[in-house]
């Protein structure tokens, strides 16, 4: 019967034994792997590294627990009380006791050789311009794993695989005599490149910085993108944070700041919608479509129109010949809402909302980054004259910054939509891989494009987007001023005041969307976003050295 | 059967032979299994060894005199041997000389020198036993004539029971039942006897909870890793490490202070690891061997004194190395029981190779004859 039972303890049943017993027998110290940097489109490093420690202690190698507190205490500023109490913990055999600590201070506290006392090297990401770009970057925990923004999205390519050093101990975890040791080596992260340019995104911080503080709005926000390729430029969401100091102790802050709300959250985009409804009829005028407007046809010049029993009438009171004989062109200068509205339903809702279908309303953009909104449009079998009406002029339609600033950079750039972007490349121990524009669609033609640029140029040089004219540029665009809705009605004196430009107007390079969330006093788009995306413009201007165009 | 003839006046030779083998096999495996703890704890990995050595000397020397010692003349020594086993097991509980250890008072303190009564007070029992249905032969069909020897064990069971030590008591109590049923009782008389031990079994476990949970964690080790479950758990752990061939000598990874004890009564789980199953086998071989030719020594000797003190130190060994064998394994629950011979431990090891002594020289058959009428009665 002994003989039986042994037998089946030692041959039976021993090879699983050993497998339990393998995890008392090894300790393993981790190797961590050093994670990738984050690089703008020009290689310029946005977030790196800096060598830093952990600091662990096995209680029950410490043989004086009083005398170590006091020293990592002093050594780590901290507070000895707490020290000691971790270090007395008798039912852990390894705590924690600093992350991220300076190479200096374990120099310092390596001279005091206490007994039961390690380090390991531990990587502090370093996000070189703090604020700047830090809801799109995001940030990692204090493990080194990415938690919001590109540190997450790209974890995969940033983190790498850490490594360990496996080797046998006693109980206590002092390594035995002829101790096997098996090195496992950690594969680094590799370096990221963004679309984004660092010179651009902070011409832009502070753009956003100035209007927000001019006109003692709530938010101001901005994408830059390029609109021949959709990548990128820049994204701000002003207020920001610090990165190299994340408010982790105040969640909800922490939540409201590094939300990227220009790819995150949903705004009725008002006027700036208009520039898509022209693009739509002019297309269509071009298809020969007998229902589309031509460019010298004069619009009704009534304040009102009359759809389904419902009035919708013009911001404006057309009083005094305002709003009187208008073309197209004139109709975009002036912002003038029914014109829109006529072009909407005399176009259908099946030809018009092919159009919103091709400019990506109602669906993501397909951008890389975590929890893009779809945006809401009314079903195109639901939707009613009396909406269809309003969204012609960007009412009863919500977008996100992005869906429409890569709308309208379709719209402007000869027709096509890209797929927007914020990863350039990938530093591979081959080479850099790059990430090339992927074309989703064509929405009008190079003819219609052209003529809208024409018209929005003209927006800019003599309309509503006069404040954002930059004397011997071509800088088109269009202006937009939404109110906004609060429990399912109209919030009075709340509005999101909105730019969106590019330029030069022949042959775009850059595209921004300005918004400016609730701004005090003067709320139109043309008296406080124009003049915000101008002096972005104008930085632009300055930094790349484009030279005036005359 | 049983015949003067049988008895060889030689004396059985391999009993000592196996004896001293077992105990220098013990010093081996004793250095390994502690030499890692030794040198952490005491600065000197021959900490261990070296008292085991001393303990080894000292029970060769009481051996070989054992051994020349008529053992006949050991039957003076049944109330002496008595008194000052209960006097040493009382001796356990006066302050200042009882050592305590691991929460058990079990030991006496002689300037460095430490003593397990308990370890003394098994022979005792076996002496006092035999020397009384020796001399009483009939009576042990009575209730009456097993009293004084029952009471004796009780005594000594209720002693050590106070200790507390729970694996020598049950030692003692499988000894009392064995050495009276050897004694030739009928069945009545022995079935009156096992009254107190069913009863014992609950009122010990009421007593003192921490036996149940010990039960309990027999049952299912992994349940209380930490507690109860760890002493099993290592052993089990030592066994499984050690396969088929075992790890080999000096490799063991469980020395490292993970399983408790490894050096005393856990050294088995050692010794499976180092040398797997095959050594284990071999090894339970050697046990039954010396098991084995102590029952030939009883069977073959003529003199009931002989026979039943032969039969006792038979048991002594056979039990123990059982026991030992089966908490090792995680078959029983664990108690604290050295393997005797084997491991660390003095008072055991230098009384187990006396014992053999006496079995060697009951093995000469010297007092056979005059007793033969006698063994015709059984």
């Amino acid at each position: 019967m002994i003989a039986a039972r042994y037998f089946y303890v030692q041959v039976i049943w021993g090879g699983k034994l050993v497998l339990r017993a393998a995890d008392q027998w090894n300790r393993d110290i981790p190797v961590i792997a050093a994670r990738g940097r984050i690089l703008d489109r020009n290689g310029v490093q946005l977030v790196g590294n800096a060598a830093t420690y952990s600091v662990f202690v096995r209680p029950r190698s410490v043989s004086d627990k009083n005398y170590a507190a006091a020293v990592l205490a002093g050594v780590l500023n901290a507070d000895e009380g707490e020290i000691l109490k971790k270090i007395s913990a008798s039912d852990r055999s390894e705590v924690t006791v600093a992350r991220q600590v300076e190479r200096d201070r374990i120099t310092e506290l390596a001279g005091y050789a206490l007994d039961g006392v390690y380090f390991a090297e531990d990587n502090t990401r370093v996000y070189a311009y703090g604020d700047a770009l830090c809801q799109v970057l995001g940030f990692t925990s204090s493990d080194g794993m990415g938690i919001s923004g590109i540190e997450k999205m790209y974890d995969g390519v940033l983190g790498g695989q850490n490594g360990s050093i496996l080797y046998t101990t006693d109980i206590v975890g002092n390594q035995t005599e002829d101790t096997r040791i098996v090195y496992n080596a950690a594969r680094d992260g590799s370096d990221i490149s963004l679309t984004v340019d660092i010179t651009i995104q902070l011409a832009a911080e502070q753009a956003m910085k100035d209007v927000c503080v001019s006109s003692q709005a709530k938010r101001a926000a901005c994408v830059v993108l390029d609109p021949n390729t959709f990548e990128v430029l820049a994204m701000v969401n002003y207020p920001s944070y610090d990165l190299n100091d994340v408010p982790r102790d105040d969640p909800a802050t922490l939540n409201s700041l590094s939300r990227n709300t220009l790819v995150c959250d949903i705004y009725e985009p008002g006027s700036t919608f208009k520039v898509l409804t022209a693009a739509a009829n002019i297309q269509e005028y071009l298809n020969g479509n007998g229902a589309a407007f031509s460019p010298t046809y004069i619009f009704n010049g009534s304040r009102t129109r009359s759809v389904d029993g419902t009035t919708v009438r013009c911001w404006s009171d057309h009083a005094n010949g305002k709003h009187s004989n208008q073309t197209l062109a004139d109709a975009l200068n002036n912002s003038c809402n029914p014109c829109f509205t006529d072009i909407a339903l005399a176009l259908g809702t099946q030809t018009f909302y092919d159009y919103l279908s091709a400019f990506g309303l109602g669906n993501v953009t397909g951008i890389d980054f975590a929890g893009e909104a779809l945006g809401m449009l009314v079903p195109q079998s639901l939707v009613r004259d009396c909406d269809l009406a309003r969204i012609g002029f960007g009412q009863t339609v919500a977008v996100t910054a992005l869906q429409l600033a890569c709308a309208v950079a379709a719209a402007v750039n000869g027709g096509n939509y890209y797929v927007p972007s914020l990863l350039k490349g990938v530093v591979a121990e081959d080479g850099v891989k790059e990430v090339t524009p992927v074309l989703k669609n064509r929405v009008i033609s190079g003819e219609a494009s052209a003529m809208l640029r024409q018209m929005l140029e003209g927006v800019v040089r003599e309309g509503s987007g006069k404040n954002a004219y930059i004397e011997g540029y071509r800088v088109g665009g269009k202006t937009g001023t939404a109110q906004k809705y609060e429990n399912g009605g109209v919030a009075s004196g709340k509005y999101v005041s909105s730019f969106v430009g590019f330029f030069p107007a022949d042959a775009p390079r850059y595209l921004a969307l300005v918004i400016v969330d609730e701004p005090q006093g003067a709320y139109y788009g043309s008296v406080v976003a124009a003049p915000a995306a101008k002096a972005l413009f104008e930085d632009i201007i300055a930094v790349k050295n484009i030279l005036p165009y005359e | 059967m049983g015949s003067a003839a049988y008895c060889r006046p030689r004396g059985d030779i391999a009993i000592l032979a196996c004896t001293l083998g077992m105990a220098a096999f013990g010093c081996i495996m004793i250095y390994s299994a502690s030499s890692y703890v030794a040198e952490v704890q005491y600065g000197d990995p021959f900490y261990f060894v070296e008292k085991q050595l001393v303990g080894v000397v000292f029970g060769t020397v009481a051996m070989f005199a054992a051994a020349m010692f008529p053992y006949g003349r050991l039957i003076k020594l049944k109330i002496p041997l008595a008194v000052l086993s209960v006097a040493l097991l009382a001796l356990v509980f006066v302050p200042g000389v009882g050592v305590t250890n691991y929460g058990a008072t079990r030991w006496i303190g002689v300037g460095p020198v430490t003593i397990q009564p308990s370890e003394i007070a098994k022979y005792a029992f076996v002496l006092f036993a035999a020397a009384h249905f020796s001399k009483n032969y009939r009576r042990a069909r009575s209730i009456r004539g097993v009293l004084p020897v029952l009471a004796f064990g009780i005594v000594i069971c209720l002693l050590i029971i106070a200790e507390p030590n729970m694996s020598i008591t049950m030692c003692v109590g499988l000894l009392m039942l064995a050495v009276v049923f050897l004694s030739g009782t009928n069945l009545k008389t022995f079935a009156a006897m096992l009254v107190p031990f069913v009863i014992a079994v609950p009122v010990l476990i009421i007593a003192e909870p921490y036996r149940l949970q010990r039960l309990s964690a027999f049952l299912d080790p992994w349940s209380s890793p930490k507690d109860e479950g760890y002493q099993l758990i290592q052993s089990l752990y030592a066994l499984g490490n050690g396969g088929l061939f075992g790890v080999g000598i000096g490799n063991s990874t469980q020395k490292y202070r993970f399983l408790p004890f490894a050096e005393s009564d856990f050294i088995l789980s050692i010794m499976g690891e180092e040398l797997g199953f095959i050594g284990l086998a071999i090894f339970f071989g050697a046990c039954l061997f010396i098991i084995w030719r102590g029952i030939a020594i009883a069977r073959r000797c003529g003199d009931p004194f002989g026979y039943l003190l032969a039969a006792g130190i038979t048991l002594v060994y056979g039990i123990q190395v059982i026991i030992n064998a089966l908490v090792v394994g995680g078959a029983i629950p664990p108690t604290g029981l050295p393997l005797p011979l084997v491991s660390s431990g003095n008072t055991s090891l230098i009384i187990t190779m006396a014992s053999m002594g006496v079995l060697y020289n009951i093995s000469r058959g010297e007092r056979a004859v005059p007793h033969n009428a006698a063994q015709k009665a059984i």
